[in-house]
């Protein structure tokens, strides 16, 4: 029997940080460049890309992140609409429109919440999150402790942080060993 | 005992008293002192001994520019630390402290014998002495050089304090909390300017906020006054952060610099637990301000370094800030009016003092306020030796003549206790040039200073040759105002009272009836490099200051010259002949103050020492005893050891099981690359050396890519997905590179394709299933997957479902057996491999780490990539000549395989070699000959790979030699430190050279 095997990330709270896995979350990479793209993306989403650098758009059941002029990656639970990837492929890869990628297991997504949270992010990267933090829906690709990560400010002082599923206990165990020291 | 704490002062607690421990003896202190002015509270000068003379030595200053108060903190074999400044450090509860560079003791050491033939040592000693006879360097001369050097003990055991790092940004950062940085940092942060105000002492306010001479004041106040209240105001400032106790150590390009913050250094051991130790903030500023100050240069004069010469502002500080006098009957010997600043404050505290000028006169209103005093003042004179063997107690003094070149007229001896010298003032130019910027030469003060040609960094204050407070408070005000584009009036109505310096007179070394090899006029006093040594090295031939500094040794102790580069300088200029400012300087190199490793490491140790990737599947393998490998950053399953077994029987073990029935391996780390569009045929066309536009749907294909200069660069197996649709695999370790490479030409070389790359790295986990039973296995988990030969050929592709999850296989091979590799999503890796593993069970599938792969893989002659190329071979060196296109336009590196040198025919190439004892086995990287009398001796290549096959019986080698593909059947010798091992060039394949296994 297949058996779903997340990492090893546990609930941590200390010092008004909290960090959390947050699986089950489906992340698509879309990429394109044409008007047919975007028109495609928006009809299937419901949703604008957002065009401007570091930047995300949400509605009720996605939130989309802008990772470069011609890539995002949007990601939602999986219990909203599991087939919206098959959709996606089939409207836009296979018509040539662009590229659809399935990279649920790629990313693995870390919740962190709290006050210090950004103090706790700023140990280990050297993003200046002065405007970040003010602007929830800001997001930026940066590193933390060395390692690629995607942050997203999902709502204040709350940001969801993704990581190459290989990276993530390393990073969830240096998060949780830094918050002690914010 | 004596007390030499005379008066109290606000910065020292004299309700909190602290004891603490130095050479063993317990002493007192108080809440606010530094080791230092403790032990000069307890009338202890001497402190070390000198480096190479091993001379008594006393503390010299009160800052990071001490020479010699240089301490062993703690004893425990973790925690102790060497080389500590006890001017910086801060008293506490508990304290352990010891001298160094002694034995037995700093009052009787033994290595002061070397002050006696001290004559038979002078700089270049060594170099030149330790030549001959040969025989000696190894067994006499290194080994007691080797026991002498150094100083201080290492700590033995691991650091047990906690160290952390924290990136902040600004958009302005004022580096020192002096008089101008305080102006600056108000100026920035009242102009609505993030900023951050760093200063390492623990107040702020410099030398200025324990001033207290009735001519210096400001606004009507004293200057000390005026200034705390400057630093109240900046405390109620919202964008300002003021960080205390933390000093730049490096100031890199871009205005991005390292901070260290001592966070629990000043704590009792009881209170320092469980907390950081030391910060590194890593510091990124729009502008910066550097206002650090100068030091106070030391005169060179015959033994000017014994215990109880001073720096004349220190001895200011001491009193002054810490309520201690240096001695109680103290001579200042000066150049210049800052000495008698000291000599009043001592004069008001009751202390007897008299000041030695080398200047003929001097007429400023400090000067006249010292005489009004009565205090007695020898103008004309240098000091032309002092006595006394752990302190100071008398001097002799001699007229200058009326050039300053000689002494004249009789000697006066005077007695003292304690002496200040005054050479001038060095600025702290350190961060500008660290930053990147130029130095101009001011030669009325014989200073180097800031020169301004950046736009994001400026120095103010004395650190740009600013000595007198008017002059300061009105040049950083302006400069500042423009710097920062801003008009602020706060100070436009200042009222600014103070002497000014009117008359200068420079020595760099002062004259002597003595002759110059006779005496000892110390220039660097930690590395005992006296104004002989500089003088000895201009007449050996050395013009350069970075040579005179390297033969010398001066600036090359821990403290980095701070004393004393500027006089070697002078002492170079006036001998050569030369001006001063054509000279230039040695470099300013980062740290400015020795850092502690912890703070360099940060958070970075045990786990943290290393990023750490894991599969999906590493709980198993962990479960399973694997022992693990790292490549790149990922852990690999390197062998799994059973029932005690060592890797080489591990090793025989797995790969025998995966040639006579089934093994299995993890080979999720290896890059997949998901790549799309419809130009992704003549995308891998141009990256690839092979042609891919027929490469039909669900078939796979093996790839090389070649770096622009035609040199072998990775190489993987690359699957079509669907029409516009592939995944590519490349080596594990490479994979980022690879990604990053390929999107560069896509953007850059090739913005035409309509080609778009994904990561799928970790998406997929893959299980590697190969031997003979492989396609028995396989059916068990899809039973309903046709795996005929004629279905499912090798290099083909297949989309399936295990349960009701998706996966792909592809029937590929790197170990030459029938195999196929399962991918699937990662969330459902562990479990996969968990299934194989059963259904593998009546098969013996064996689990196999890396070690046995490359064996494997090696017993068919497949190359790794970085193992078997090391960015020098082409395709055609590594015998893959038929992976090279012919007919296609173009591929990254194509030209490069057309060169003259690529198309050599004695380039070093990929070979098989047997040795003659069919089980030795070679050493990877061991050196290739043919004629092993020949001399020099001709190496013709290396080894690359080397194993022990099980199943061929015989050990097997790939090597790459020099004209190696002609060389088949010849004999070579491999020279081994003990013997030679005779080896036969053979083909690369070793195993089933007709591929029969891959069907089998």
């Amino acid at each position: 029997m297949l058996e779903i095997l997340h990492p090893n990330i546990s609930n941590n709270n200390k010092n008004n940080i909290d960090i959390n896995l947050s699986e089950e979350k489906i992340k698509i990479n879309i990429r394109g460049k044409n008007k047919e793209f975007f028109t495609k993306v928006g009809k299937i989403l419901s949703i604008i890309l957002p065009s401007e650098s570091n930047t995300s758009s949400s509605n009720e059941n996605y939130d989309v992140l802008w990772l470069s002029p011609d890539e995002w990656i949007v990601y939602f639970d999986e219990n909203k609409n599991s087939n919206i990837f098959d959709q996606l492929y089939k409207d836009i890869s296979s018509l040539k429109f662009g590229s659809i990628t399935d990279i649920s297991s790629q990313l693995i997504c870390i919740n962190i919440k709290g006050e210090n949270i950004f103090e706790l992010l700023s140990s280990g990267s050297p993003f200046n999150f002065e405007k970040f933090k003010n602007n929830v829906g800001s997001s930026t690709q940066t590193i933390v402790n060395h390692i690629d990560v995607i942050l997203h400010h999902k709502s204040k002082n709350n940001v969801n942080l993704f990581v190459r599923r290989s990276f993530s206990e390393h990073l969830y165990e240096w998060l949780v060993d830094s918050s002690n020291f914010v | 005992m004596p007390n030499y704490r005379i008066h109290k002062t606000e910065y020292i607690d004299e309700t909190k008293r602290v004891s603490f421990k130095y050479d063993g003896k317990t002493y007192f202190g108080y809440e606010g002192d530094t080791l230092a002015s403790a032990l000069l509270a307890n009338g202890i000068h001497l402190v070390g001994r000198s480096f190479k003379y091993h001379r008594p030595r006393g503390i010299v200053s009160c800052g990071a520019e001490e020479p010699n108060a240089i301490c062993q903190i703690g004893s425990k074999k973790d925690l102790t630390e060497p080389n500590v400044r006890a001017t910086e450090l801060e008293l506490y509860e508990g304290l352990e402290a010891s001298s160094q560079n002694c034995w037995p003791n700093v009052k009787f050491d033994i290595g002061g014998i070397n002050n006696f033939i001290s004559p038979l040592i002078p700089a270049g000693f060594y170099y030149k002495t330790f030549m001959w006879p040969k025989s000696f360097w190894k067994k006499v001369y290194e080994p007691l050089i080797r026991l002498s050097a150094g100083l201080g003990k290492s700590p033995t055991e691991p650091d047990p304090d906690i160290y952390d790092h924290k990136y902040v940004h600004y958009d302005v950062l004022v580096i020192g909390g002096g008089v101008s940085g305080i102006i600056a940092a108000k100026m920035a942060a009242k102009n609505n300017l993030k900023t951050l105000l760093v200063d390492d002492k623990k107040i702020l306010g410099g030398s200025t906020i324990y001033q207290n001479n009735e001519s210096i004041k400001i606004d009507n106040k004293l200057s000390s006054e005026w200034l705390k209240n400057e630093i109240q105001e900046i405390k109620k400032l919202s964008n300002l952060t003021i960080k205390t106790r933390t000093s730049i150590a490096a100031y890199h390009g871009y205005n991005f610099l390292l901070a260290k913050e001592n966070l629990t250094d000043h704590l009792p051991e009881e209170k320092k637990k469980n907390k950081i130790r030391q910060r590194l903030w890593k510091i990124r500023a729009k502008k910066v301000v550097i206002a650090t100050g100068s030091i106070e240069r030391p005169l060179v004069f015959n033994n000017n370094d014994r215990p109880g010469i001073l720096l004349s502002n220190s001895i200011n500080k001491y009193l002054d800030y810490y309520g201690v006098t240096c001695g109680e009957n103290i001579i200042l010997f000066t150049n210049n009016d800052s000495a008698y600043e000291t000599s009043i404050s001592l004069h008001k505290k009751g202390i007897k003092n008299l000041i030695v000028d080398l200047r003929k006169s001097a007429s400023s209103e400090i000067i006249k306020q010292a005489e009004s005093l009565g205090i007695k003042i020898y103008f004309n004179h240098v000091v032309t030796n002092t006595f006394g063997y752990r302190k100071i107690n008398s001097l002799e003094i001699m007229k200058l003549s009326e050039d300053g070149n000689t002494t004249v007229g009789d000697k006066i001896k005077l007695s003292c206790d304690c002496l200040g010298m005054s050479g001038g003032w060095t600025p702290m130019v350190h961060m500008h040039t660290q930053s990147g910027g130029k130095l101009d030469f001011r030669n009325e003060d014989q200073v180097f200073l800031p020169k301004e040609n950046s736009e994001d960094q400026i120095s103010v204050g004395s650190c740009n040759g600013d000595f007198d407070l008017e002059n300061i408070i009105d040049k950083t005000v302006n400069k500042i105002n423009k710097f920062l584009d801003i008009d602020n009036q706060d100070y436009q109505d200042t009222n600014i009272i103070c002497s000014k310096e009117n008359d200068k007179r420079n020595i760099w070394l002062l004259p002597n009836k003595i002759p110059l090899g006779k005496t000892k006029c110390f220039i660097d006093f930690q590395n005992d490099s006296t104004a002989k040594d500089i003088k000895l090295a201009l007449k050996e031939g050395f013009r350069s200051i970075e040579h005179v500094k390297r033969y010398t040794t001066t600036g090359m102790a821990t403290d980095q010259g701070k004393l004393s580069n500027m006089h070697a300088l002078g002492i170079i200029a006036d001998t050569a002949g030369v001006k001063m400012g054509t000279l230039g300087t040695t470099t300013f190199r980062p740290p400015f103050t020795p850092l502690t490793f912890g703070t360099i490491v940060g958070r970075n140790v045990g786990k943290f020492f290393e990023v750490v990737r894991k599969t999906s599947m590493h709980e198993w393998h962990v479960k399973n005893n694997a022992e693990f490998e790292n490549v790149g950053q990922w852990k690999r399953p390197w062998y799994y050891p059973k029932n005690g077994e060592n890797m080489h029987d591990a090793v025989q073990r797995e790969s025998k099981a995966a040639r006579d029935s089934a093994g299995i391996l993890d080979a999720s780390t290896l890059g997949k690359i998901d790549i799309q569009g419809t130009d992704a045929s003549e995308f891998l066309n141009r990256v690839y050396t092979n042609a891919w536009s027929k490469l039909a749907i669900g078939k796979c294909r093996y790839g090389l890519m070649l770096n622009e200069d035609g040199m072998v660069y990775d190489d993987g197996v690359t699957t079509r997905i669907s029409e516009n649709h592939y995944l590519m695999t490349t080596t594990t370790g490479g994979a980022a590179n690879v990604l990053s490479k390929l999107e560069d030409y896509l953007q850059t070389e090739w913005p035409e394709l309509d080609v778009y790359l994904t990561s799928v790295t970790d998406h997929y986990s893959t299980a590697s299933i190969c031997g003979p039973n492989s396609k028995k296995i396989l059916n068990k988990l899809f039973p309903n997957l046709d795996l005929s030969d004629e279905n499912f050929p090798h290099m083909s592709f297949k989309e399936a479902k295990l349960e009701n999850i998706n996966c792909r296989i592809m029937r590929i091979s790197f170990t030459g057996e029938l195999s196929y590799e399962i991918n699937i999503e990662s969330k459902y890796g562990h479990s996969l491999w968990k299934m194989c593993i059963e259904a593998g069970k009546e098969f013996n599938l064996t689990p196999y780490g890396t070690e046995t792969m490359h064996l494997l893989r090696a017993e068919k002659g497949f190359i790794i990539v970085g193992q078997d190329t090391d960015g020098t071979m082409t395709p055609s060196d590594l015998q893959m000549d038929w992976i090279v296109s012919k007919k296609k336009y173009d591929f990254i590196g194509k030209r490069s395989l057309y060169r003259s040198d690529t198309i050599r025919e004695d380039r070093k190439q990929l070979v098989g070699l047997l040795t003659d004892d069919p089980k030795e086995i070679l050493e990877e990287g061991a050196q290739i000959v043919s004629d092993i009398k020949s001399k020099p001796i001709d190496m013709l290549g290396h080894v690359t790979s080397s194993y022990f096959s099980p199943n061929l019986n015989k050990s097997i080698a790939l090597a790459v030699v020099r004209s190696g593909k002609t060389m088949k059947g010849q004999k070579l010798i491999i020279p081994m430190e003990n013997k030679n091992i005779n080896v036969t060039v053979s083909d690369t394949i070793f195993l089933d050279k007709e591929n029969k296994r891959l069907n089998a």
